[in-house]
């Protein structure tokens, strides 16, 4: 600044210098030839005008090239690093670029500031998609299905299970319409009606039949609404829980029930009938009533089997069955199966024709359990097969694998086909069988039981409707 | 002797047996079958004046042979009680069209069918 001032203060004497002597008279005139005579002080006034001039000129020059240095580092402040500072180019322009400077280090430390907002924003972020992605594969990983729209009925997301369940294609089903996603119209309109009912502190829970490719199952839908920011509705939260199995099961349950009741009920019946005949003398002479005590007998016998299978399904499904293996010979007890058994036969006029081979060959097992299952095959057999038919009993031994087999074929009724890989699930019953004879669907169950889970061994069937059905059984030999 | 003809029908041997006793004893004609369909052919036999039958039975359950005594002229009108091992109560619409005047539910009292029996035949005479 004192340059500016002083090159100032120097063109203004200079011009004031030059202005005096232009005032001056002078008393004479120099002559330089014939042409040319000057007066002095004119030539001293012009001396000075043109020294003002240059020292003007120059003082300018001097500021446009400062300005333009100054120009060119500003053109540069944005890649200027942080706390660096405009150099000043002229003293003159000092004042300015300390302003300037002042600036640049006042944006710094807003730039600082916004970077470090910048930082947490992006942690936010970062967190926020982490906890996203976190809810999403809780929600993927869950097996009930899940669709979550938004106020404008467009899906914000979905799980593997809504898109098997509705047949859509995930990747494209985000913010996709409610109803470009899924055709189920009931499904929509649940979602709808939740959505309008803007009930945040409620559940709607309702039971739906879905048409899913593989075919109609039942699913209890619960519906929520969900709560945005300042409690306004956010959307519909839909959690579909397949409970078609769960039915299923409902259902054979009490089947089961109402079959064993129906099984307890008809020994029960007659015990109860005989015992009142006796009491009431209806029973004439001995012979008859020692046939009372009898059927009294075999139907508490009967009804005593019948709890047992119940009971030991129960206790070889929990593991809780107490097992005792002994060897045994597998002929032997067919034998003893076939003795008890033949007083029902012959009440059917049905043979049954022993193919058994002798008492040699043993197998390690539970005898109780293994008799129990033979019996019911036997029971089965009779059950089955009309007045008039032939029940075999017959053993297979297998030297080069080391098993022995039991099977019992029958003239009987015969399983179709369709039911066929279903005759030892529990509680599962062939229509036409149904129809043909009583029972719990558990028998079965039983003798697969025992000789599957407690004897590691084989079951078997084999069955034509109409011609008739072998069941057995394959267990390992003994030496 | 009444000279009333009952018939029973059971695929329960032991059941069929004991009623058909305590029947005769009473002085009743009793006719029996074992499943629906003998009950059925027997029905149309003998026309007895009152069936007994089982619900469950092969064949014809006790609900299908009643409906089908219903259906012919001969044998509309013969009254049927129902025993039962289902354990619950058999709904109206189950029974209808089906002539089936009472139900008993096993194991039931034979004194108390006896007595049912006679109140069927009287209201069905009167």
């Amino acid at each position: 600044m004192r340059r500016a001032t002083f090159i100032l203060i120097l063109c203004f004497i200079l011009l004031g210098g030059g202005l005096m002597a232009l005032s001056f008279a002078p008393a004479t005139e120099l002559e330089l030839g014939p042409f040319f005579r000057f007066r002095p002080n004119r030539i001293a006034a012009m001396v000075l005008f043109l020294f003002a001039g240059f020292v003007g000129m120059a003082g300018m020059l001097s500021l446009s090239s400062a300005c333009r240095r100054l120009t060119r580092g500003l053109s540069n402040v944005q890649n200027l690093g942080p706390l660096h500072r405009l150099p000043s180019p002229h003293p003159t322009l000092n004042p300015l670029v300390n302003a300037f400077n002042g600036v640049i280090a006042s944006a710094e430390e807003e730039v600082a500031a916004a970077r470090l907002r910048v930082k947490e924003i992006e942690i936010q972020l970062k967190v926020a998609t982490a906890e996203r992605q976190h809810a999403e594969a809780i929600i993927y990983s869950i097996s009930d299905a899940v669709l979550v729209t938004d106020p404008f009925d467009e899906v914000v997301l979905a799980n593997d299970s809504a898109a098997r369940t509705f047949n859509f294609d995930l990747s494209r089903a985000s913010r996709a319409p409610i109803h470009d996603v899924i055709c189920d119209s009931t499904m929509i309109s649940l979602i709808r009606e939740m959505r309008k009912s803007d009930s945040r502190s409620g559940r709607r829970i309702v039971e739906h039949k879905v048409q899913t490719p593989s075919g109609e199952r039942i699913y209890k839908v619960t519906l929520s609404c969900v709560a945005g920011r300042e409690d306004t509705p956010a959307g519909v939260v839909a959690v579909l829980h397949d409970m078609t199995r769960e039915k299923e099961v409902a259902e054979m349950k009490n089947d089961f029930v109402s079959n064993v009741s129906h099984e307890l009920r008809t020994p029960l019946a007659s015990i109860k009938a005989y015992a009142e005949m006796l009491i009431d003398g209806e029973a004439s002479d001995d012979k008859t009533r020692t046939e009372f005590y009898e059927v009294i007998q075999n139907e508490a016998n009967r009804l005593g089997r019948l709890i047992d299978n119940i009971l030991n399904i129960s206790r070889i499904e929990s593991g809780l069955i107490k097992i005792n293996k002994t060897p045994l010979s597998l002929m032997v007890l067919l034998k003893e199966a076939v003795e008890v058994i033949l007083p029902q036969a012959r009440q059917k006029q049905i043979e049954i024709v022993e193919q058994i081979a002798p008492a040699v060959d043993q197998t390690r097992a539970d005898r109780d359990m293994l008799y129990e299952s033979i019996l019911n095959l036997l029971s089965n057999a009779v059950k089955y097969t009309p007045e008039g038919g032939t029940i075999t009993v017959q053993t297979v031994v297998d030297e080069s694998r080391k098993k022995i087999a039991a099977r019992i074929s029958d003239t009987g009724v015969g399983i179709p086909p369709k039911d066929l890989a279903f005759v030892f699930d529990k509680f599962y019953r062939a229509e036409t069988n149904n129809r043909m004879a009583k029972g719990t669907g558990l028998g079965l169950s039983l003798v697969k039981h025992i000789i599957e889970t407690v004897h590691h061994g084989r079951m078997f069937v084999e069955s034509q409707v109409g011609k008739g059905s072998t069941f057995g059984f394959e267990l390992d030999l003994v030496e | 002797m009444t000279g009333k003809t009952i018939l029973v029908a059971d695929d329960e041997s032991h059941i069929l047996s004991v009623v058909s006793l305590k029947l005769r004893n009473a002085g009743f004609r009793v006719v029996t079958a074992r499943n629906g369909r003998e009950a059925l052919e027997a029905a149309q036999h003998e026309h007895p004046d009152l069936i007994i039958t089982d619900y469950h039975m092969p064949e014809l359950s006790g609900i299908e042979l009643c409906r089908a005594l219903k259906q012919e002229p001969a044998t509309a009108n013969i009254p049927a009680i129902m025993l039962t091992a289902c354990g619950y109560s058999l709904e109206p619409h189950d029974t209808e069209n089906s002539g089936i005047l009472c139900m008993l539910s096993k194991p039931f009292s034979p004194r108390q069918l006896l007595a049912m029996v006679n109140e069927v035949l009287h209201v069905a005479a009167a």
